[in-house]
């Protein structure tokens, strides 16, 4: 899993049906530079994914790409490769820690 | 599969259901020259890693599915803390 922030929602209409219902978020990964600044930033390539905890703007989230995206579907059939898996409360890498409410903005 | 460096926690707010009770782990992708990889993973972890020890990561779900069941979004899972690295010319520990 890689980490991301929540920078937004996105909506389809039409869409595939296994889509529909679906809540898709626009996520930016988070580098590890970017992590320990504790500045907010993310810094990957943003990508979709879809999101059945509720992540806000803003959060900061674990999410799983691969096929395993799929597996909370099962045995369903879905085209989703990439599954928000959980939102952080707290990371604690070195010295450092981080609370979710610093990038909350 | 690849190597990691372990560098810390994850603490969740919320988390899928298969996954009550697991250990998230923050790691960083190892080369062979003994750099680090630009972005944090998080792994699952049922081995007991210690901070600052290498691993080996599996990118396989199935492993993970075994263990959480069918509709876990689980993939990458420690398979095994790294006791010794061998690199011709090039020796490294556990500190890799």
């Amino acid at each position: 899993m890689r980490l991301g922030i929540v920078r937004g929602h996105v909506t389809l209409s039409p869409a595939v049906p296994e889509l529909l219902g679906k809540t898709l978020v626009v996520l930016e990964p988070v580098t590890m530079v970017n992590l320990v600044a504790k500045n907010g930033l993310g810094g990957g390539k943003s990508l979709v994914a879809v999101d059945a905890l509720g992540a806000a703007k803003g959060q900061m989230v674990a999410f799983t790409e691969g096929r395993e995206a799929a597996n909370p579907f099962w045995p369903n059939s879905i085209p989703v490769d990439a599954y928000c898996t959980l939102i952080v409360d707290s990371i604690t890498t070195g010295n450092t820690q981080f609370q979710e409410s610093e990038v909350l903005k | 599969m690849f190597l990691a460096r372990i560098d810390g926690t994850v603490v969740p707010a919320t988390k899928h259901e298969t996954l009550d009770g697991c250990r998230f782990l923050v790691a960083q992708r190892l080369e062979a020259d003994g750099s680090t990889g630009p972005e944090p993973l998080v792994i699952i972890d049922w081995m007991g890693a210690a901070n600052g020890s290498t691993v080996l990561v599996s990118t396989d779900g199935d492993i993970a599915r075994e263990r959480y069941g069918n509709t876990t979004p689980a993939r990458m899972v420690v398979a095994g803390i790294v006791d010794h690295v061998q690199i011709p010319q090039k020796s490294n520990g556990r500190s890799a």
